[in-house]
């Protein structure tokens, strides 16, 4: 398991080149204003289809909190890709017994409350056409690990050009309570918040 | 009505730059096969979900399609943007009296078995997520008027990135049949029915 690396440098670099490249590539981010609780973490659920979400993601969750940014990215990703992990990713390999050890670890992240985790429950890149969100049983591990000490915060991200030259990435955010959930509840509340931002998008008629 | 006033000059000076923009900005266009009758000039129908639709249809038209492009546009985006009437561009006023006009000159382009024109069945701009397409009556008007020889294309274009910083265009294609045998309704059912099954495609591409 690849952790995230502490390098002042290399991360205030990496906040600006990411600012950078998502200011230059998108022509506006828009996203709902939430209320944060500076007493505890963020455990950010989200929806996956691009490079870009976490990206994305983390400009959104920088101009909306100051907590310390952390995802859970693929292990050949974070291997391909190295500067990531300076940027606040740590790995997973579904395919290893480290799962676990990666799991426990975003628990772990989730008990100060200046963390704030992004996890992808569909664990892969799927379509941003698709109607239902596939959930990965472990999100419900890392849920029950760190024990209701963490914010839950849905996102649901959709990208489309519409009349500008770039295209606009809508982010629909929602606070959701944690407590008592079980996988089922956590994945129909999330399709809940997915289905009412499908509609929102498929409505706009300019 | 503005028609159109078409430069060959202009147009062989645009489409290397065109295909510069598109590279720019998109990872690549991949469209599908459909069997193109010779002999037809060519209706194309996109659906209309960006700015950039309209140079698709002429990239397509000219890597793939292969003829005199011609699109329809709205009268106030046209005037905004006059390049476009060299290049093909002639103008639509929705609801008002020179409608019909337009619809009988772009009827008329279609007579020409050499000619291609772009419209935009939806007549807005709507989201590349919407399930139905729909298809103004005009469209009706004009295939109805057509004197020559022409065939039907719809595409549904959906754009995605996946791995890609860039963003990739996924066309598909329908044969919509000639203007003989026409039906409208038919039509409609055809290009909805192409759309569903295109956009459940899309949920399942390989990338």
């Amino acid at each position: 398991m690849i952790k995230p690396g502490n390098n002042f440098f290399i991360r205030h670099i990496l906040h600006f080149y990411v600012t950078w490249i998502v200011k230059r590539h998108f022509h506006e981010l828009k996203f709902d204003a939430i209320d944060v609780d500076p007493n505890k973490s963020i455990l950010l659920i989200a929806n996956h289809f691009s490079f870009w979400d976490s990206l994305i993601l983390f400009v959104v969750c920088r101009k909306l909190t100051k907590k310390n940014f952390h995802v859970m990215a693929r292990e050949d990703t974070t291997v391909k890709f190295q500067y990531v992990k300076h940027g606040g990713a740590f790995s997973i390999d579904k395919q290893s017994r480290e799962i676990l050890q990666s799991l426990g670890y975003a628990a772990e992240l989730l008990n100060d409350p200046q963390n704030l985790v992004l996890i992808f429950p569909q664990g892969k890149l799927y379509s941003n056409f698709v109607n239902t969100v596939q959930f990965e049983k472990g999100i419900m591990r890392v849920m029950e690990k760190a024990n209701g000490k963490f914010q839950l915060l849905f996102a649901a991200t959709f990208v489309q050009y519409l009349k500008h030259k770039k295209p606009t990435a809508t982010i629909y955010l929602k606070t959701e309570p944690s407590e008592g959930k079980s996988f089922e509840d956590l994945k129909n509340a999330y399709q809940m918040h997915y289905d009412n931002a499908k509609l929102q998008q498929t409505e706009i008629v300019i | 009505m503005i028609p159109q006033r078409n430069n060959r000059l202009i147009k062989k000076l645009f489409v290397p730059y065109l295909t510069y923009r598109l590279n720019k900005a998109f990872k690549m266009i991949q469209h599908d096969e459909v069997e193109l009758l010779p002999g037809h000039s060519i209706l194309l129908l996109p659906n209309h979900f960006s700015w950039w639709d309209g140079f698709f249809a002429g990239q397509l038209n000219h890597t793939y399609l292969k003829h005199d492009f011609f699109i329809m546009m709205q009268e106030d985006h046209l005037q905004k943007r006059m390049l476009f009437n060299l290049l093909g561009g002639f103008s639509i006023k929705r609801n008002s009296r020179e409608m019909v006009e337009s619809l009988q000159y772009a009827a008329k382009l279609l007579d020409n078995p050499n000619n291609l024109v772009t419209i935009f069945p939806q007549g807005a701009l709507q989201s590349n997520h919407i399930d139905e397409i729909t298809v103004e009556r005009g469209i009706d008007y004009i295939v109805k008027k057509i004197k020559g020889n022409c065939q039907i294309i719809y595409y549904s274009a959906f754009i995605e990135y996946f791995e890609s910083l860039r963003p990739s265009v996924y066309i598909r294609f329908l044969n919509c049949g000639t203007n003989h045998n026409f039906d409208f309704e038919k039509l409609k059912a055809m290009i909805n029915e192409h759309h569903k099954k295109a956009l459940k495609e899309q949920k399942n591409a390989e990338h």
